[in-house]
């Protein structure tokens, strides 16, 4: 069956939502990516991923509790589930089967 | 992690701006992710202005703002909606499907009562759509303009509007404003129903022609099947033919370049030079045979006298023409050759005419406004009103079909609480119970728009002819009606099927389920929607009734004259003394026949036009209707005589006598009319015409006219000749009657063709037209109300019965 496919950015948002576990809401998301990996994302971009993340099923949300930072506005934390913790496995495995087939050329020696 | 608390001032820093801005984020976001995201936003800014300063993080955050306004974020409300419901579609077939096949009689008495209300919805848009398209298929539509006279009336002054304003214009003005006016670029004038004989090889019809110039094949689109359109009617002997002539006439073969003959007043010769499609039903100009307009009876007569007012005329103006410019320029040219006769007529009017009076004035319509111009009358003219009077109708018909239909989805409501239940039990969502009943009723619309569809092409040819319209269901007519049909029936569908899915899904399981209930399911909606309902239904049978009655005056009103089994045959020998002969002969003719009472002539039959005169009697305006008759006119028709005599053929003074009708002595303030001279002639020495007889009022006119001054001559020579023939039967029996007339016709004149009327539909066509809408809007209610009055009945035996019942099989 032709699974679900994830887009690179989908992907990147997936696997920080499994890192940052309890703390995964869209703007810690944002910056876990500028710091790990310096790139610049777009909160409202993140958004619309993990929206799209939670009808395929690869996350869940719940509303954490309020906090008095955020104007008092609670959280909307997403937390990855099986499905997608699978999604990402099998992902990471094709790509690292797909790896092993690129030939070993060792261009520092030219 | 380390990216949040500690950035408790936020609060007062997040100001006004930024609160408008989230304002609208609200606005956009579906309710259930808004707080997630205005929280990531505020803490974003929260951040950026320890970081960036305040002005710096504000603008940051403005920009956030607009990005998360994208379909990802705006259009998930109704995402996750049709998520839901499409689960449960299937679902929602299967029992609409078996609802309606469980109340079979009920579905489709409501599918019927709307899609009765759906078709004449489509019907009368049709109508108004025609309405405004007519006259817009031509190329040039928005060049081409029809001139009008105004003028001030010295004929019968009428305070109120002494203005008579016309489409029919001098002879002379067309090819005047062609060559003198610059603006100007084609002309052409414009009469039809004229009629002659047609003659070809052995084939003899009386047709109908059209006088127009040259110009008119390149002024209009109407498309020419052959002949070219720069070069038709440089010859004033050249004819332009529609396919259904050449058809009838030439057959299959190639009719260009043959001669035919036709007899006007007097035969000519013709030859054939193009072929011309007909013009479509929504066109205010039609044609069936086109001559030149120099072969029109007293064409050079007219063309010099700038008094006679005798053809429509029309012009194409350059392109970028200035109207205002053009407006002068006609003023110019009334004034040259004008000028002098209104002088002369205003000094001669009667009644005082203010200085600044124009005594006429040129006016000019563009082609596609000239259809609904009712002020200046012509054969197709419509009123605007009925347009909106129609789509009143329509709306009212629409809005009782809702009604019906809410009331009887209502009745059958309490049947369906069970299953209300269960599905609420089983942990259905009030919302979805909500769309499951807007579904059904959906269902339902669309069955009555595929029904409605059905009978739209049924009704359409007899709407047709109720609107004397030639509506045809071209594919993109059926397109446009489709798209009509399909939003009224979504209107309609989710409008009838709101009030009734809220009020439905509103049960309480338990309540529902325990049983005993009933009165406390009863919408409360319900009484008024009945009493309105009765309310609209009453209006139209009244209405209806009214409009029944009113007809049936007009059938069968006294017209002052027998109009029973009363033959009319034009005699077909043009304006000469021709005409009078042969009704002589077929007189003498007839006399043998039982079968035929009565043959008289007379110069025009009712309702084929007339003529009415002006003339001043003792410095006073007076005019009257002029019908030149023969002795045998009064007792074939049956016009009483109030007093006096007929006129008898063997006293030769009686050609200069009159018989005058009622209105006319009374306009005279006779009190001895026998005794009278009408001096019509404006006779400086005589007289005038001695009244031998006046006839009782007989409506000569339409039945909504009041009756006018008229009077009857002899005097065929100065009044005109006898054209026309009325043949009274003696017997019952039309058709043997018919036949044995025909029989003498064609004995009597092989070559002329025999053309009839029954005077009675001929009253009856006259009629019809004055009233097309009032009949338009009966038939339609006689359909509707009984249906409707049915539905009134059945929704109170159901509500009855309904509530003793109670069963869900699912």
């Amino acid at each position: 069956m032709n699974k679900d496919y994830l887009g690179e950015f989908e992907e990147l948002v997936l696997t920080m939502v499994g890192i940052l576990q309890e703390e995964a809401y869209g703007n810690a998301i944002v910056n876990e990516i500028k710091e790990r990996l310096g790139r610049d994302s777009n909160l409202s971009a993140v958004h619309v991923t993990l929206y799209r993340l939670e009808d395929k099923g690869f996350v869940k949300s719940s509303m954490g509790g309020a906090t008095n930072t955020r104007g008092g506005r609670r959280k909307r934390i997403f937390t990855i589930t099986n499905a997608g913790l699978a999604m990402l496995r099998n992902m990471k495995e094709a790509r690292t089967d797909l790896w092993k087939l690129v030939p070993r050329l060792n261009y520092d020696l030219l | 992690m380390a990216h949040d608390q500690n950035h408790s001032q936020s609060k007062n820093q997040s100001n006004h701006s930024v609160e408008n801005w989230l304002h609208l984020l609200e606005w956009a976001c579906p309710p259930s992710l808004y707080e997630g995201i205005e929280g990531d936003l505020l803490e974003q800014y929260e951040l950026d202005v320890v970081a960036l300063g305040e002005s710096k993080a504000r603008r940051k955050f403005i920009w956030s703002v607009i990005k998360f306004l994208r379909p990802g974020i705006i259009l998930r409300n109704r995402f996750t909606v049709s998520i839901i419901s499409t689960i449960m579609i299937g679902n929602y077939f299967k029992v609409a499907g078996r609802n309606i096949r469980k109340r079979k009689f009920y579905s489709f008495i409501n599918a019927f009562g709307l899609s009765i209300g759906l078709a004449f919805c489509m019907l009368i848009t049709l109508y108004i759509q025609d309405e405004k398209e007519f006259d817009r298929f031509h190329e040039n539509k928005n060049s081409i303009y029809r001139i009008e006279e105004k003028s001030f009336d010295t004929w019968q002054h009428d305070s109120a509007d002494p203005y008579r304003q016309s489409a029919w214009i001098q002879t002379g003005l067309a090819p005047a404003l062609k060559e003198e006016l610059p603006e100007v670029k084609y002309a052409t004038r414009y009469n039809s129903g004229a009629r002659g004989i047609f003659r070809y090889e052995e084939k003899v019809f009386t047709e109908e022609i059209a006088y127009v110039d040259a110009d008119f094949f390149k002024m209009f689109s109407f498309s020419l099947i052959s002949g070219n359109a720069e070069r038709i009617f440089l010859d004033k002997s050249e004819i332009v033919l529609t396919p259904a002539i050449v058809e009838k006439y030439f057959g299959d073969t190639d009719p260009i370049g043959k001669t035919i003959r036709i007899d006007i007043n007097g035969e000519k010769s013709y030859t054939v030079s193009g072929i011309i499609e007909p013009a479509p039903a929504n066109s205010s100009i039609h044609y069936v045979i086109l001559i030149p307009q120099e072969n029109r009876p007293y064409y050079d007569r007219n063309l010099a006298n700038w008094g006679n007012y005798n053809t429509p005329t029309f012009v194409q103006l350059i392109p970028k023409a200035d109207l205002t410019t053009f407006k002068t320029n006609l003023d110019k040219v009334v004034d040259k050759y004008m000028g002098k006769k209104l002088e002369e007529w205003r000094k001669e009017a009667v009644v005082p005419i203010p200085a600044d009076v124009k005594m006429m004035e040129y006016f000019f319509t563009a082609l596609p406004d000239m259809h609904l111009k009712k002020e200046i009358s012509w054969e197709k003219v419509s009123d605007p009103q009925y347009s909106i009077i129609l789509g009143g109708i329509a709306l009212l018909i629409m809005l009782i079909a809702c009604i019906n239909y809410i009331s009887l989805s209502l009745t059958t409501s309490a049947s369906r609480r069970i299953e209300v239940g269960v599905r609420k039990v089983v942990g259905a969502q009030r919302n979805q119970l909500v769309y499951q009943f807007s579904f059904e009723s959906l269902i339902l619309a669309f069955a009555s728009m595929v029904i409605g569809c059905v009978l739209v092409v049924l009704f359409l040819p007899a709407f047709n002819e109720f609107t004397n319209k030639g509506i045809e269901l071209t594919s993109t007519k059926v397109i446009q009606l489709l798209s009509i049909g399909f939003i009224l029936t979504m209107v309609v569908g989710l409008l009838a099927g709101s009030y009734p899915s809220l009020f439905l899904s509103r049960f309480k399981p338990a309540q529902v389920l325990k049983g005993g209930f009933t009165s406390r399911l009863q919408a409360g909606f319900t009484k008024p929607l009945v009493v309105l309902q009765f309310a609209l239904s009453a209006f139209l049978i009244i209405s209806s009734v009214m409009m029944y009655r009113q007809m049936n005056f007009i059938t069968t009103k006294d017209l002052g004259y027998n109009k029973e089994q009363v033959l009319v045959i034009p005699t077909q020998t043009g304006w000469n003394e021709e005409g009078n002969k042969v009704i002589e002969q077929f007189r003498t003719r007839a006399g043998n026949e039982p079968a035929i009472a009565s043959v008289t002539g007379a110069s025009t039959g009712f309702n084929q036009g007339y003529s009415r005169w002006g003339f001043k009697i003792k410095g006073e305006q007076k005019s009257a209707y002029v019908y030149s008759i023969d002795p045998f006119y009064l007792p074939t028709l049956d016009i009483q005589l109030v007093d006096g005599r007929n006129f008898d053929a063997a006293i030769a003074t009686d050609t200069s006598g009159i018989i005058v009708n009622e209105a006319l002595v009374r306009d005279m303030k006779w009190t001895d009319p026998l005794n009278e001279y009408y001096n019509w002639q404006e006779d400086s020495v005589g007289l005038g015409s001695p009244i031998i007889g006046v006839v009782k009022d007989y409506h000569f006119l339409s039945l909504e006219r009041q009756f006018e001054p008229m009077f009857l001559s002899m005097n065929t020579k100065e009044m005109g000749y006898l054209t026309t023939m009325m043949v009274r039967l003696s017997t019952t029996d039309v058709v043997s009657g018919l036949e044995k007339v025909k029989t003498l016709w064609l004995e009597l004149y092989p070559d002329k063709p025999f053309d009839y009327t029954f005077f009675r539909r001929r009253r009856g066509e006259t009629i019809q037209k004055l009233s097309t809408l009032d009949e338009h809007y009966g038939v339609g209610h006689r359909i509707c109300y009984p249906y409707f009055m049915f539905r009134i009945v059945w929704f109170g035996r159901n509500q009855c019965s309904e509530s003793h019942e109670g069963n869900w099989n699912s």
